[in-house]
């Protein structure tokens, strides 16, 4: 971040502070958690005895508090973070309804709580990314009303009627996270629908989480970032809403192609096939719009994230397209690949696009620059060496694991052994990962002792310079 | 794009199609199946589980075993799950119109469990398993009560250890019914009809 954008504080980003801070603390003190469990989840895979005398931490339990952790702890305080304040940013009006969104953000991480606890305690609900059981969910459903309320204001209140693109994605994902959650939980556990029909609804809601709430978040963030730090114009802008419209409206039917062979009628998972590949449009989109914040060279911090992030986003919808017809698929199902390609869409695309967002407004919030460049630098080396080794060795596990359930005379002991070393290196992939958010965690209380000191002494900020 | 409530609707039928299409959709053609009714044996399959291992499936999914069992076996020619004898046939989905809360899972870390109660004879093999764990599942020993040994040992004791018999617990007791009672039919003839059929015209295409 140059000097010179981190001086420029404007109204919007002081009267926000409060609320942002607290969300972003939230989310990074989640992130710890999650990176916690998902070590215990990878050991307990690579040596089944580890913890398994503690009844409330079977890797089931890990894995769907880490799950959740992650979701609703992580991503979802970030998310809440990055739209409000992107749409309050381009709205050109300070922000409305922060104390609602106060009180909103304590009750969300006060009922994701509760749901962590009740999962500990076996009260799981086995849906995934809806492991919390149904009483929690309408707590957070209305948390998230009260903290999406500042973002909806400031679109409806904008100055201009002419939108951008990262408007459109943020108002995306604020509408649309309450619908899809609130279906899900009439039809998955309210009032459950009948049988294998929850299998459809499962993969559907499992999906759009991605592709109707996080992405759309995260390319928000992108297309706000890329043409900022680059300091070029967009390419190919026009075709940006074929692109939004792609996303939406196919990549919405996409998650049943997991389904394949099994007990569904054949035309679930073949829709989902055909709407992954219609969706490689929306990714050629991306791809023409935003190369520009592709490359990984010089320039500002938060560019570096953004270019890894969406290096993975276009990666991912490559890998879901090959990996969606039945040749591959049934190589790869049931299998740790999968897991790869999820950790690459959780903790590469969308992470790392929304970290180049926290690291370009976190500033522009707290009135002050981030204090050590070269904290910075160690965060994005030791996520991105995290990243690589996590995703690869999952996916040979994954390509391992699926070779050997295809010969049926392998025993799963077999199996388990050829999958070993490559878990182990996921091991070392996720500790990685988890030193590189403990740095981004000291380094964010830091920036705030300093804010702290700077508001409390009254005087004028020392801007220093940040991470080149 | 300048028109908000346009791009608000165009996001409501985003949304809608989708659930349309897929949820509501997979949900009105299933909704309805029945049980089939077999006049010889003269009973309705897939037959309700019995309360205790309705109990059972509670631990089931308490303890989280779908992280790494699945409850599906693919069709045959996709997967080698026929050859492993994890079903004679492949799943449909008339096997789960009784499931309240489906548990098909999404990894197969350890074996398929649709037809466990085929492969596992009784009660015992599933305590030993859950005692001992193997070299890819974790022993479940929480799952089991320590008591003082008076005289022989219960039938249903897994080990003694230093004058001690260990023994399931109730939990063990009814997640053991459950995983018995985990069997899918021989088949159904409106399956079987579709699926010789279909298998045909596959035979025609080579």
């Amino acid at each position: 971040m140059t000097q010179a954008a981190s001086n420029a504080v404007s109204e919007t980003d002081t009267t926000a502070r409060g609320p942002l801070v607290l969300l972003l603390a939230s989310a990074l003190g989640w992130l710890v958690v999650s990176g916690l469990l998902a070590i215990i989840g990878t050991i307990q895979l690579q040596a089944p005895a580890f913890l398994s005398a503690c009844s409330w931490l079977t890797y089931g339990h890990t894995q769907a508090l880490q799950e959740t952790v992650f979701v609703y702890g992580w991503a979802a305080n970030a998310a809440f973070a990055t739209a409000v304040w992107l749409l309050g940013k381009l709205g050109g009006a300070s922000l409305r309804g922060l104390g609602l969104m106060k009180v909103g953000i304590a009750f969300w991480n006060l009922g994701l709580t509760i749901g962590l606890v009740a999962i500990i305690l076996g009260d799981a609900s086995a849906v995934p990314f809806l492991q919390m059981p149904a009483y929690v969910h309408p707590l957070l459903l209305v948390a998230y009303a009260a903290i999406a309320t500042p973002g909806i204001l400031a679109w409806t209140g904008r100055r201009q009627q002419a939108t951008f693109a990262t408007q459109w994605y943020a108002v995306a994902a604020l509408f649309l996270f309450p619908w899809l959650y609130s279906v899900a939980q009439v039809m998955l556990l309210a009032t459950p629908v009948r049988g294998v029909a929850q299998a459809a609804v499962e993969a559907w809601f499992a999906q759009n989480i991605l592709t109707l709430w996080l992405v759309p978040t995260a390319l928000a963030a992108a297309y706000y970032l890329v043409p900022k730090l680059t300091g070029r114009i967009l390419s190919n802008y026009d075709f940006a809403p074929h692109g939004f419209w792609a996303l939406l409206f196919f990549g919405a039917w996409t998650g049943t192609r997991h389904l394949l062979g099994g007990p569904l009628p054949a035309w679930v998972p073949t829709l989902g096939i055909v709407a992954t590949l219609i969706v490689l449009f929306h990714y050629l989109i991306i791809a023409l719009n935003l190369r520009a914040g592709l490359s990984l060279g010089k320039g500002d911090a938060s560019l570096g994230f953004v270019a890894v992030g969406l290096i993975a986003y276009l990666l991912g919808g490559v890998l879901d397209a090959v990996f969606s017809f039945g040749t591959f698929a049934e190589k790869v199902q049931f299998t740790y690949f999968p897991v790869a390609q999820l950790k690459l869409a959780l903790a590469g695309s969308y992470s790392f696009i929304v970290f180049g967002a926290i690291y370009y407004f976190a500033p522009r919030v707290t009135g002050i620059a981030w204090p050590s460049p070269g904290l910075i630098r160690a965060h994005f080396r030791l996520m991105l060496l995290g990243l690589v080794v996590t995703v690869v060795s999952l996916a040979a596990a994954g390509w391992s694991q699926g070779q050997g359930l295809l010969d049926p005379k392998m025993s799963f002991d077999a199996i388990a052994a050829a999958t070993h070393p490559w878990l182990l290196a996921a091991i070392v992939g996720e500790g990685l990962t988890l030193l590189g958010t403990l740095v981004v965690l000291v380094h964010f209380i830091r920036l705030q002792v300093l804010a702290g000191c700077a508001g409390f002494c009254c005087s004028p900020v020392a801007l220093e310079a940040s991470a080149s | 794009m300048k028109n908000g409530p346009l791009l608000f609707l165009g996001l409501f039928a985003a949304f809608g199609l989708s659930w349309a299409g897929l949820a509501l959709g997979t949900s009105l053609q299933l909704g309805s199946l029945a049980p089939y009714y077999d006049q010889l044996e003269n009973r309705a399959f897939p037959e309700r589980a019995p309360g205790i291992a309705s109990r059972g499936k509670l631990v089931y999914q308490d303890l989280g075993c779908a992280a790494c069992h699945t409850q599906e076996v693919r069709r045959a020619g996709f997967g080698s799950d026929t050859e492993r004898k994890w079903g004679d046939r492949q799943s449909y989905a008339r096997d789960y119109i009784h499931q309240d809360r489906l548990q098909l899972g999404l990894s197969r870390v350890g074996p398929d469990l649709t037809n466990v109660g085929g492969r596992l004879k009784t009660a015992g093999d599933v305590f030993k398993l859950l005692y001992h764990g193997t070299a890819t599942m974790p022993a479940y020993s929480f799952l089991f009560d320590e008591r003082p040994l008076h005289a022989e040992p219960s039938p249903k004791a897994v080990a003694v250890v230093d004058g001690h018999e260990i023994v399931p617990s109730a939990r063990a007791e009814v997640l053991a019914a459950y995983l018995l009672n985990l069997k899918t039919p021989a088949d159904y003839p409106v399956e079987k009809a579709v699926n010789t059929v279909v298998a045909k015209k596959e035979e025609a295409h080579k």
